[in-house]
């Protein structure tokens, strides 16, 4: 019986031992833990691979029992989805097209010039506690550590580990995920332009009504007009030109820089697959006004950031106030779907700070 | 050859040699097949039916053989699943030494609770180390879904686990 009870405490003093050692060793970067790592990949790679073979045609069954009638579905959503954006597309890739132009006049980057390898996803990952992905292209394709990873809608995610004909993308979702961004806040509300010209003629004029409830009586001797403005989204209506002085001086052109769209940047992180990554650190600068439900999130880019800039991530869905100086808690709806990823591209990106040094 | 034949007959090395193909049956046929968002965990499941045939010090062992196996090809550290999956073979093994004779059912049971515990050890383990995020609600969610599909397949899990971990002699 003592026997009995010595071993087992043997046994688990050793199992904490192991576990402690080898944690330590790898959150070291030990090489003997990434060795280890690889050799056991070459290994582990063709028994996986026979496998996947094998069980494709139960996982085909499952997927034909189980999600046949959601597939179908979401094919009547996609037919209608096309159908409305099929005009869209048109305008806004003129739109994309000529951005890139002006971009590339002003010598600014531009995705664009940026190389891309296209990849499978070839596995999900096996654990429920890591958002992770894995990829048909390594580092024999040119993919490096650190790149970040697109599909057709926005960001997915960035390489976390590299092999010679796979990688491994962590997805935005997963707590480990954190990338600088930039929100961009639209422009307040619709401008209302009231102009008010005054004459010596007794003209009667109508009421005018004006937004916010207010008007303007004109019974006594002077003419109202009022134009109003409404933004469009994507526009912003940055100048406003003063009315024309009669005296022969040329007219100015005066930029409101309440009406720019205005750029702030944080640090989107994830939180696991059933919450909504967030935003943190967004200055809560009086410039930069109220953040809108709505708004996109692109990527900041920079000498540091792993990413180049202007890749769209999301759109805010929920801003959550704080107190103090913490600034606003932005909540992000991704506009990639990251449930269902087939065909990925690996931007071939990586920034000035973590080129190796020969 | 007979050098061999004696390294083969190790229960020890047959455990490798299982796991090797378990580990691949999880990375692919259910890492894909997901009930409730779920991915059932076929390692834990060996682990705690080894802890639940042969007790506490096999099942740590088996824990921390297939765990350290595991950590090798997932990003997080390596020595992470050795230390949930050998605690949770380690609660298999603890949780069927207070029945005298276990029967099927006292196993499963046994199958199921140190399922929903191996699975919550995880993230446990992950906090300690500073990968924070994953403690949440959710995880109550994966445990059970996890216990249940365990439950489901531990019969062939059970026969399996038997013919691997049971000490035969030499065959020479």
């Amino acid at each position: 019986m003592a026997g009995g009870q010595s071993t087992r405490r043997r046994a688990i003093v050793l199992l904490i031992l192991t576990s402690i050692i080898l944690i330590t060793l790898d959150l070291q970067n030990s090489s003997a833990v990434s060795g280890l790592r690889s050799f056991f990949g070459v290994i582990f790679r063709p028994v996986e691979s026979t496998t996947r073979v094998v069980t494709r045609p139960v996982s085909n069954a499952w997927h034909g029992i189980f999600d046949y009638n959601n597939v179908l579905d979401e094919n009547d959503q996609l037919r209608e989805k096309i159908a409305q954006q099929e005009g869209a597309t048109i305008a806004a890739a003129a739109s994309v097209r000529l951005a890139q132009e002006l971009l590339a006049l002003n010598g600014l980057p531009t995705l664009a010039g940026i190389n891309a390898v296209t990849a499978q996803v070839i596995g999900d990952s096996p654990t429920n506690f890591s958002q992770t992905i894995e990829i048909n292209q390594g580092s024999e394709s040119g993919v490096r550590v650190g790149m970040p990873v697109l599909n057709a809608a926005g960001l997915v995610g960035k390489i976390t580990k590299v092999f010679n004909d796979r990688s491994v993308v962590m997805l935005v979702t997963d707590p480990d995920f954190a990338l600088s961004i930039k929100v961009v806040n639209a422009p307040r509300t619709a401008i209302t332009t009231t102009t008010i010209a005054r004459s010596n003629a007794a003209v009667p004029s109508p009421v005018v009504p004006i937004e916010g409830g207010q008007t303007i009586d004109s019974s006594v001797s002077s003419t109202t007009s009022t134009t109003t403005t409404t933004t469009i989204a994507g526009f912003t209506p940055s100048v406003t030109t003063l009315p024309a002085v009669p005296s022969g001086v040329p007219s100015i052109t005066v930029p409101l820089a309440s009406d720019l769209a205005v750029r702030e940047t944080g640090v989107i992180e994830g939180r696991g697959p059933s919450r909504q990554p967030v935003v943190r650190f967004i200055d809560n600068a009086l410039r930069f006004g109220d953040i809108q439900v709505g708004v996109p999130i692109v990527t900041a880019g920079g000498s540091r950031s792993l990413s180049p800039p202007d890749i769209l991530i999301g759109k805010v869905s929920r801003v959550v106030e704080r107190l103090g100086s913490a600034g606003p808690l932005l909540e992000v709806e991704l506009v990639a779907d990251l449930s269902n990823l087939s065909f990925l591209r690996v931007l071939l990106y990586q920034p000035i700070t973590e080129k190796a040094v020969p | 050859m007979i050098r061999l034949l004696t390294i083969m007959s190790n229960r020890w090395t047959r455990l490798i040699l299982v796991m090797l193909i378990v580990l691949s049956l999880q990375t692919t046929i259910f890492a894909d097949l997901r009930p409730f968002g779920v991915a059932a965990q076929v390692v834990l499941l060996f682990v705690v039916a080894a802890g639940s045939i042969f007790g506490l010090a096999i099942g740590s062992l088996t824990g921390l053989i297939a765990g350290m196996m595991y950590d090798l090809i997932l990003p997080t550290p390596v020595g992470l699943s050795s230390l949930a999956m050998g605690l949770a073979g380690a609660t298999a093994g603890l949780l069927i030494y207070f029945f005298d004779q276990p029967t099927w059912w006292m196993r499963l049971i046994a199958i199921a609770v140190a399922s929903v515990l191996g699975e919550l050890f995880f993230p446990i383990a992950q906090s300690i180390v500073g990968i924070d995020g994953w403690l949440q609600l959710r995880v109550i969610k994966v445990s059970v879904v996890v216990a249940i599909c365990n439950v489901i397949i531990s019969p062939l899990a059970i026969l399996i686990c038997r013919w691997t971990l049971t000490e035969r002699k030499s065959v020479i």
